[in-house]
């Protein structure tokens, strides 16, 4: 048998055997790539929990109770997950319809010579990141806030919530208008047909059929609101109390792991973050799950 | 024509002037390597011009300074994390022994209550202090200010800064929980110099024109006062390594003794010590 | 025009345009007004010049060359990381998985890619515990390589999810050819496929970059440092734009400092753009050669 040396190839003893190296290669990529992916997803919140556990066995209950305060060794973090709600809804309440108006004009309403760049528009501004929205905000919510809110410092929730709600908004705009271009251009002609005029269509067809997809977005852009770090870093305050009005500064759960994490390591304090970070990894699980669900229509 | 170029470059060299006496940063002379440093952020100003100098005069040595407070340093160069570890508080015995640690004192500094400059309020005694702190006294008007809530602003657990006030000026008196938490001295200072309501507390050293510092108990927050001991909230600068100092650690930190060094120090707004 | 529920909504409409329009052009005017002369030479390399500090390494300060430089290092190596693995999940997902396989990593991808950005940076710091507690003389700490790590494992969905589109979406035929020339499924994948999905994969791959460039709480748990110079190599602290842009906001001590965070908003925000202008002109110009050939 003639042991011809062709590049990458082995030739085995048995000819039907060529084995290519590239193409192993290639073979390994994808199962490893598939195996380390799915187990990536576990570890993550078992290496958590692993490090949490000691706290947990320690000072337990207190986790639960309402105030942060290391010094006299409360570690409740019920303060910060009140922060993460207050900061999360209202951006969501405030993005949500006007998200909704833009995909319709995008998708229907809009001049045509405006409907393209409006959907560029928002392309472009999803790769804006997320520390350069808190960093403008600084300088142009936070003295609106202070002079409407009477002296207050005008690092608050209401500042989050202001520019998380822009910054969720392109995520939850491409949502809608995915699923509203998707509805059936035959259905759509045949309400035009029957008389209804373009603004009728658009309220009383397109949004109901693309009701999956706008739940859809709207749980994702909670997710993305609940989990985002820097603007209530930057804006919200960081005062780890429930918070009594809109004007009053709060901490999320993901501002406090930053704080804690680059001012302290190996503490109960410490390792009460990772309990932060069981928190929403299993909020942020749970409303993906859910939007999946409600866009595909079963669960798998 | 060589030899005249030579002669005028020796003249040259006689005839400059020496502006300032480069010979401390000499000793790290073909020196390599890295520095890393982390914790107090009192520090960070003095210890960034240090650096500066000494890796302007040597490409070869990398200096990184982090900030995270006094606990943070503390821990992490016990931990063997970094090469030096800053505290704006003497670190505990326990601390001491735990990591086996060596400390370096090369500054003295005190930690004074600041508010906006345009605030009325010039003093405070300290069960003032205590009462606006602990959000007993909400409204500014009620010692004397204008007509406005104060705002809080306060520092993380890890703090020195943070300790030795509530120590010292506080007397350990609760902090409200509804400040807002500042993660350095520097930010401290930015977050009071843009709030015309807040009241916060930073180290004298950082003191400057966009914040005013109070006087406690009719004593103002002066390096003399300091220096005399009638300011009583004073605090060394410690480097720490563990164990005993040695390379490039020990030369950083020589270098700090160093006439040179102590006019940064000083320069920077602490007064200079050596051990 | 009759006033009735549906013409009101219309108008909404149009006013949503017109808000998000304002607010996107006035906040990045804003930016662009405030910085100062964000591309010149000032700006980067402060004092020290290109030259000076490129080539005989002096060191920068008040520049954001440290920044740039461990940005672009970082960058450079969480790709190297993410896309074997990333495409490697995406070849899978669209030609080996079947039915429930499928399903399930899919909805674990869907998972990975809504945590916060705070909780990846979370695993990677307790790498960085478990590495010290395990291996204390070697571990690496603080340093590129773990950031790259974490971030790799932040863009790894949208790879996967990028390739996994762009390789399904592929025609069927062109799927079956070299199925039926003889190839198997690998060479079948290396040489038709790959090839063909080729630049959807890539503006994939460019949206990834742009994400781990623009990324802050991942690196600031993993890496990330105010004052790193040059990164000496991947085992060590470095800069970054978007944390100097975040430490810069909370401690300026004067305009200057000020100014150079404006300058870093606005060079990062030209990244960025760069790279999402780049990726939609390679998809755009894969879907009209798809056309072409239909």
């Amino acid at each position: 048998m003639q042991k011809k040396i062709v590049p990458g190839y082995i030739l085995s003893e048995n000819r039907e055997q060529i084995l290519n190296i590239y193409n192993l290669f290639l073979k390994f990529i994808i199962f490893s790539g598939a195996i380390l992916s799915s187990v990536l997803i576990f570890l993550i919140l078992l290496i958590m929990i692993f490090l949490a556990l000691p706290f947990f066995s320690h000072e337990g209950i207190s986790i639960f109770s309402g105030s942060w305060n290391p010094v006299s060794g409360s570690y409740g973090i019920a303060p910060m997950i009140a922060g993460t709600v207050l900061t999360a809804v209202p951006a969501l309440i405030i993005a949500f319809p006007l998200s909704l108006g833009y995909s319709v004009f995008a998708a229907e309403t809009g001049n045509r010579y405006l409907k393209k760049p409006a959907i560029l528009l928002i392309r472009a501004a999803s790769s804006i990141p997320t520390v350069v929205y808190a960093f403008a905000g600084i300088f142009i919510i936070v003295p609106l806030i202070r002079k409407i809110g009477h002296g207050g410092s005008g690092y608050s929730i209401l500042s989050a919530s202001l520019v998380l709600a822009v910054l969720i908004s392109p995520t939850m705009i491409f949502f809608f208008y995915d699923s509203l271009k998707s509805v059936n251009k035959y259905t759509q002609q045949g309400a035009l047909a029957l008389g209804a005029s373009k603004s009728e269509k658009v309220l009383f067809l397109l949004i109901p059929s693309a009701k999956r997809g706008i739940f859809a977005g709207v749980f994702l852009g909670l997710g993305r609101a609940l989990g985002d770090t820097m603007i209530s870093l930057m804006l919200a305050g960081n005062s780890a109390s429930f918070p009594d009005s809109a004007f009053e500064s709060a901490r999320t759960l993901t501002a406090h792991i930053a704080l804690v994490m680059a001012a302290d390591y190996d503490s109960p304090e410490f390792r009460s973050v990772f309990a932060c970070g069981i928190i929403l990894y299993l909020i942020t699980a749970f409303l993906s799950i859910t939007a999946r669900y409600i866009y595909k229509g079963r669960i798998q | 024509m060589k030899k005249i170029l030579i002669s005028l470059l020796i003249l040259f060299m006689f005839f400059v002037p020496n502006l300032y006496a480069e010979d401390a940063v000499e000793i790290f002379k073909g020196e390599s390597g890295s520095l890393s440093l982390a914790g107090g952020t009192a520090h960070i100003p003095v210890l960034k011009e240090a650096a500066k100098r000494i890796m302007k005069y040597n490409h070869d040595i990398r200096i990184t300074i982090g900030g995270g407070g006094s606990g943070v340093g503390i821990k992490k160069v016990g931990e063997g994390l970094i090469d030096i570890g800053n505290s704006g508080r003497k670190p505990s015995p326990g601390e001491i022994s735990k990591y086996g640690l060596e400390l370096y004192r090369w500054a003295i500094d005190g930690v004074t209550v600041v508010v906006h400059p345009s605030n009325k309020v010039n003093n405070l005694d300290t069960d003032t202090l205590k009462k606006i702190f602990s959000g007993k006294i909400k409204n500014w008007s009620k010692i004397g200010g204008s007509n406005a809530k104060i705002n809080i602003y306060t520092r993380d657990n890890s703090s020195g800064t943070r300790k030795v006030f509530w120590k010292k000026a506080l007397n350990k008196g609760e902090i409200s929980p509804k400040a807002l938490f500042i993660s350095s001295n520097g930010a401290m200072k930015t977050a009071v110099a843009k709030d015309k309501n807040s009241i916060g507390y930073i180290s004298i050293g950082h003191l400057d024109n966009s914040v005013k510092g109070l006087s406690l108990n009719g004593i103002s927050p002066e390096l003399e006062n300091v220096k005399s001991g009638e300011y009583k909230v004073a605090r060394g600068l410690y480097s720490n390594t563990k164990g005993e100092a040695k390379g490039l650690e020990r030369k950083f930190i020589d270098y700090l003794y160093t006439l040179e060094g102590q006019s940064i120090i000083a320069s920077k707004g602490f007064i200079p010590v050596k051990k | 025009m009759k006033i009735n529920a549906a013409s009101l909504f219309r108008l909404f409409s149009y006013f949503s345009f017109i808000f998000y329009v304002g607010v996107f052009v006035f906040f990045i005017s804003y930016l662009f007004i405030r910085s100062d002369a964000p591309f010149s030479s000032a700006s980067v390399f402060g004092e020290s010049s290109f030259i000076k500090a490129v080539f005989y390494n002096e060191p920068v300060f008040e520049g954001l060359y440290p920044a740039l430089c461990g940005t672009l290092l970082l960058v450079a190596t969480s790709v190297l990381i993410a896309v074997p693995f990333g495409t490697g999940t995406g070849l899978w997902l669209s030609e080996f998985a079947k039915g429930r396989k499928q399903k399930v990593m899919t909805l674990l991808i869907d998972i990975l890619s809504g945590l916060p950005s705070i909780v990846i940076g979370l695993f990677g710091f307790s790498i960085i515990l478990i590495m010290h507690k395990i291996i204390p003389a070697k571990s690496p700490g603080f340093s590129i390589i773990v950031s790259s790590f974490s971030l790799s494992v932040l863009v790894l969905p949208y790879i996967a999810k990028s390739t996994q589109t762009a390789v399904s979406s592929l025609d069927k035929s062109l799927k079956l050819s070299g199925l039926s020339l003889g190839a198997d499924k690998i060479e079948n994948i290396r040489y038709i496929l790959l090839p063909k999905a080729f630049p959807s994969i890539l503006s994939g791959i460019l949206l990834a970059i742009a994400r781990c460039a623009e990324d802050t709480a991942v690196i600031m748990l993993t890496g990330a440092v105010a004052n790193a110079g040059i990164p000496g190599s991947i085992f060590e602290r470095f800069e970054a734009l978007p944390f100097f842009i975040y430490y810069t906001s909370s401690e300026y001590t004067s305009e200057n400092e000020l100014e150079m965070a404006f300058n870093a908003s606005v060079l990062l925000i030209f990244i960025c753009i760069v790279l999402f202008i780049i990726s939609y002109c390679i998809n755009s110009i894969a879907f009209k050669r798809k056309k072409r050939v239909k």
